[in-house]
């Protein structure tokens, strides 16, 4: 619709923003519905999260309605088409499982107030999946962290807190990086929009900008070497939070990270542009498997995993190939099944859901609950990369197209990264089938079966992703 | 639908038997057999269906392009099921009298519904994986049952062998299968049909077609691969029936007719493939002239006449060894369950020197015997004369004379050896009372297998008696085709050769004019089976030879040519060339590559990764700025690439 004032958003716009709004409203809604309990009560608990899953469903179906058709709303700055809804239906998905987990556990009072939080993050992370312009950007990513500040917090333990500020001081850092990275790049090609950056001829000021972006985001992603924080933070935040952290803050970073490297760089220079991107990626999956080998807390272990896991994952935009992008997305939504269903088991072995747990916990899991040892052994098959899950058949893919993209070293750093990987969730498995003393094992339940739930949806998932390798096609961004 | 059933009724039979044995008790031999009938019934009833062009086709599942699996049901694999499920359901009803009493009577029936699953599997295949997993897994159903009475040692040892044996067969497959995957990028047996002839080379192509003969020689017992079958004799007699008689060893048969396009299209594999049949053919019978166990005389005549149906499929004539392979099925059975009713009878006794005359005591064993004997040596009228001078007539007709000539020679031996079977078992006195030195059998411990089973807790003592009626019924009903079966294809009209009209392609090359006919030929193959018989009678059968039998036969024993004693020495080479070579390898990773390179190999990699790990841990020191700091220093790192790519180099402005 055109006017005197240019552009106004017609409908369209407005319908393409839709999922992504639908989960940022709905948060008002818990608030207010959770002012009429007094008092605390598994009601109030059910409400609040059904809520939440009912119009994640919703949202979720209303934007895989939308799925065929490109749409560049608002002057392309929000474009809806299948890349964006890919991505977002993972954040959708990893949100529901951590409702899943965090049901039964923590302080009813408290339940209203971190959904609402929780879908205040993932409505960022969603709108970072459809961002083409660099605002939008920014206010997504901001809307994800504010959100995850707050949940980081949300925990007696006094690393909860220490965790929440670490992460608010060190990703403010960040932030800033990233603006001023933003900055940079309008101030190259006096636009903010992703379209007029692919246009733009490239000026060191412009290098330098998108490097500086580029750092930012590799920090949300904890690749090396801005991982730092990511263990004390996974370490002291709590359980379902840690797991949503593990997923959805990715998914909406890595979408943003594919957007730029694929569609808002001039194609001439881009490969010197990402160049330091692939460096990252190599020392990722080295550094964060080694890391993971010395650890004996399991969330602390899982943050060393994710780290190398998303090295992979970006391991496959090298070359920005049109095959990487789809078995890099193919590898996100896996490693999301697998991660999500490592921290379901782990979810089911704390009583309430925010414990530490250990890695002597383990010990002859396989002799007291031999279906969640089973499970366990079944997820970390998965992670360090072997059949038959989506993990191997992820991973070979992601090789063939890094190989065929011309980044044959980085496919051989990917070989040695899951080599050393291999030690470091086989320690679990053997951990858990030693013969042990059951008396010296601290042997505790979740007191909600529905984590049970989230490992069966997560392992069938697994294995059918790595049977049936489904990619869908139309998942190339689109800059208008 | 009823495909789906046919397939897995025999699955769901052996998984019944497994679970609910000890609950079905003698329930499980009657329902075991049941399932096999029905199985035979639905075949039965898709005949029409199977005979259609095109075969009944039925998809189960499609991985990925090229990828599909499912079950056809053509006229080739029609007529290994009917074989599979009918005589296979005879011999399930003979287990039952034959396996009663025996500590594991469910487990038997188990294992036997679970072989017929797998071989169903085989034959029913559209895909060569499918194929492959049917070809593996009849090899473990085989060793199930070789190994049967597992506190045998000689059981359990030949069960390995057999294994073992087979697994060579399985990598020769999965060569070929590789090479097809790779170069036809499908699997469907209509898409390599239809494909292979761009995709491969003349060498490739014999490569495939050699991989798959590797398969076929392990599987089908041909010439080097065959010494598990005469030792694979250790498992119960219907086993030796079923498995190693009349349908798994001829799987080998089955594949190079399923694959008759590629063999078509090879000259050098027929060559190959005809040659060792023949062989095999040859020298399985010599070493039945020189057996003493009536089960291994068997074997070896199962090694020979399979060695048959390989020269007829190998040299392109593909009904004909097909044709054999089907009348083989019967009267090989019926051979083996008849052997199972002397054996039953005489305690486990199996050294045909320590029988003789029994044709008195047991009259419908001799007679099913002596059928069967006439039906192999190719007796005219007979299933076996038909089918056998099809096959030799065959090797004439496509231009291989030599392979004529060897086919010719072997129905003699084979007349030979089975008559002297007959002779020795059933003529003269009962020499079981015998001292056994006087037979001349060295190691009585070795001889009669009936002192060392042990695993019938009611008969200690050789007591004759009677076959049940659920033993003597199968084999009675088993007589019939062994007779008449044959007439199938010298029926007016050759309704066997209708039937598989235009299934098998025709060999490229032009057909040799045969130098004489087909009535020529059978006369001179009926004279050399006279002349075999001729000599049996006079060594074993005629009165003088009776009257003093056992010194003959202790001459005989003792003066046995040692080649033949050790079956041309194939078991001593392979040990010596194989076995013991392995054992100085292994001992030798065991003791010095083992714990000197890979262990120590991998406590470096270990204790390196560690020490790594502790470095980069103690990075983590938990402090704010220290984290910042790397952030700053990685930053610093990023601009300065910029810096030097951008701005330095002046590729930008």
């Amino acid at each position: 619709m055109s006017s005197a004032l240019g552009n106004l958003p017609s409908s369209a716009d407005y319908a393409a923003l839709l999922p992504a709004f639908i989960v940022a409203i709905v948060p008002l809604l818990i608030l207010f519905v959770d002012l009429f309990y007094r008092e605390s009560g598994k009601w109030r608990r059910v409400v609040a999260t059904g809520i939440a899953v009912v119009w994640l469903i919703v949202a979720a179906v209303l934007q895989g309605m939308q799925y065929p058709h490109d749409y560049a709303a608002f002057g392309g700055a929000f474009v809806q088409g299948g890349f964006s809804i890919v991505f977002s239906e993972i954040v959708i998905v990893a949100t529901i499982a951590t409702l899943m987990l965090s049901i039964g556990v923590g302080r009813d009072d408290q339940v209203a107030g971190t959904t609402a939080l929780l879908l205040w993050s993932a409505s960022g992370a969603m709108l970072m999946a459809g961002a083409s312009n660099l605002m939008i950007v920014f206010l997504g990513l901001e809307l994800l962290s504010l959100g995850l500040y707050c949940l980081c917090a949300m925990s007696k333990r006094p690393t909860a807190r220490e965790s929440a500020l670490k992460y608010l001081i060190l990703s403010s850092m960040a932030s800033a990086f990233l603006l001023y990275g933003s900055a940079l790049l309008f101030g190259a090609t006096g636009s903010v929009g992703f379209a007029a950056l692919a246009a733009a001829t490239v000026t060191p000021l412009l290098a330098l900008g998108a490097g500086l972006f580029i750092v930012g985001l590799a920090f949300k992603l904890s690749l090396v070497p801005f991982h730092a924080w990511t263990p004390d933070v996974y370490e002291g935040a709590p359980l379902p939070i840690t797991a949503f952290m593990s997923v959805a803050t990715k998914a909406g970073t890595l979408a943003v990270l594919a957007r730029f490297a694929y569609a808002a760089l001039p194609s001439d220079r881009a490969a010197a542009i990402l160049a330091p991107l692939w460096v990252l990626a190599a020392l990722s999956m080295v550094i964060g498997n080694l890391g993971a080998l010395a650890q004996t807390d399991m969330k602390r272990l899982l943050a060393y995993s994710g780290i190398a896991q998303v090295g992979y994952i970006v391991t496959a935009f090298a070359g920005t190939t049109a095959l990487g992008l789809r078995y890099a997305i193919l590898y996100l939504a896996g490693y999301m099944f697998m991660n999500l269903g490592a921290f379901a088991v782990v979810a089911l072995m704390a009583r309430d859901g925010d414990a530490v747990v250990g890695l002597p916990r383990f010990a002859g899991l396989a002799y007291r609950r031999p279906w969640l040892a089973v499970a366990m052994t079944f997820f970390l098959i998965g992670l360090a990369g072997l059949p038959p899950t989506i993990g191997f058949t992820g991973k070979i893919l992601i090789l063939a197209a890094s190989v065929g993209a011309g980044y044959a070293w980085l496919a051989g750093v990917l070989i040695l990264g899951t080599a050393i990987s291999a030690y470091v969730y086989f320690k679990i498995v053997r951990v858990m089938f030693a013969q042990v003393d059951a008396a010296h094992v601290r042997d505790e339940r979740s007191p909600s079966a529905l984590p049970w739930v989230a490992v069966a949806v997560c392992a069938a998932a697994t294995l059918v992703l790595g049977l049936v390798p489904f990619t869908p096609s139309n998942v190339l961004p689109l800059v208008k | 639908m009823l495909l789906y059933l046919l397939w897995l009724l025999p699955l769901f039979g052996g998984v019944l038997l497994w679970a609910f044995g000890p609950q079905l008790k003698s329930w499980a031999g009657p329902i075991g057999a049941a399932l096999i009938g029905v199985a035979f019934v639905a075949t039965v009833v898709l005949w029409n269906d199977a005979t259609a062009p095109g075969g009944l086709h039925a998809g189960l599942v499609t991985w990925l392009p090229g990828w599909s699996f499912g079950l056809q049901l053509d006229r080739l694999s029609l007529i290994w099921s009917l074989i599979i499920t009918g005589v296979g359901f005879l011999i399930h009803v003979y287990s039952i009298g034959y396996m009663d009493g025996d500590r594991a009577f469910a487990r038997f029936f188990a294992y036997m519904n679970f072989f017929v699953f797998a071989m169903m599997t085989l034959v029913l295949s559209d895909n060569v994986i499918g194929l492959l997993v049917g070809w593996g897994l009849v090899g473990l159903a085989s060793y199930f049952l070789i190994g049967f009475w597992f506190e045998k040692p000689s059981a359990v040892a030949a069960a390995r062998k057999a294994f073992v044996m087979n697994v060579v067969g399985d990598v020769g497959i999965m060569f070929a299968v590789f090479m097809i995957v790779a170069r036809i990028q499908s699997i469907g047996y209509a898409d390599i049909f239809a494909h292979f002839q761009q995709a491969f080379s003349p060498t490739a192509l014999f490569l495939v077609c050699l991989g798959l003969f590797i398969g076929c020689a392990a599987k089908s017992a041909q010439i080097p691969l065959h010494t598990w079958l005469p030792d694979a004799m250790e498992g119960p007699t219907p086993v030796s029936a079923l498995i190693h008689a009349a349908t798994m060893v001829t799987a080998g048969v089955y594949l190079i007719a399923r694959f008759a396009p590629l063999w078509s299209a090879s000259a050098d594999a027929r060559e190959l493939v005809g040659a060792i049949g023949g062989l095999t053919a040859i020298a399985g019978a010599i070493l039945g002239c020189a057996q003493w166990d009536i089960k291994r005389i068997l074997a070896y005549s199962t090694m020979s006449q399979i060695g048959y149906m390989i020269m007829g499929v190998g040299i392109g004539a593909y009904d004909a060894g097909v044709f054999h392979f089907f009348t083989h099925a019967f009267f090989k059975a019926q051979l083996f369950l008849a052997a199972g009713i002397v054996i039953h009878a005489l305690a486990d006794e199996q050294d045909v020197r320590r029988m003789g005359g029994l044709w008195k005591q047991m009259p419908f064993a001799f007679v099913a015997m002596l059928v069967g004997v006439l039906a192999i040596s190719g007796v005219p009228g007979l299933s076996g004369f038909f089918s056998k001078d099809a096959v030799i007539y065959g090797a004439l007709e496509s231009g291989h004379p030599w392979l004529y000539a060897v086919g010719l020679v072997t129905a003699g031996i084979t007349a030979y050896y089975m008559f002297r079977l007959l002779f020795v078992t059933f003529f003269g006195a009962y020499r079981g009372n015998v001292d056994q030195s006087d037979l001349g059998i060295r190691h009585p411990e070795l001889a009669g297998t009936a002192a060392s089973t042990g695993h019938r807790s009611d008969e200690e003592e050789p007591h004759h008696h009677a076959p049940a009626w659920l033993m003597s019924v199968p084999v009675g009903i088993l007589i019939v085709p062994t007779i008449a079966i044959g007439w199938l294809d010298a029926w007016p009209g050759a309704p066997w050769r209708q039937f598989f009209a235009g299934f098998f392609p025709r060999v490229n090359e032009a057909a040799v004019a045969a130098p004489f006919s087909e009535t020529i030929s059978t006369v001179l193959v009926f004279v050399v089976v006279v002349a075999g018989f001729a000599i049996a009678y006079v060594r074993y059968g005629a009165p003088a030879a009776l009257r003093d039998a056992i010194a003959r036969l202790r001459t005989e024993t003792v003066r046995m040519p040692a080649v033949l004693v050790n079956a041309y020495y194939f078991d001593a080479a392979y040990d010596a060339l194989l076995v013991r070579p392995a054992r100085v390898l292994g001992g030798w990773f065991d003791r010095f590559v083992d714990p000197h390179v890979i262990d120590a190999g991998v406590r470096e990699v270990a204790i390196t990764s560690q020490w790594l790990g502790h470095l980069f841990r103690s990075f983590q020191t938990g402090l704010v700025r220290a984290y910042a700091l790397s952030i700053a220093f990685g930053v610093l790192c990023i601009v300065a690439y910029y810096a030097y790519a951008f701005a330095f180099t002046g590729s930008g402005r």
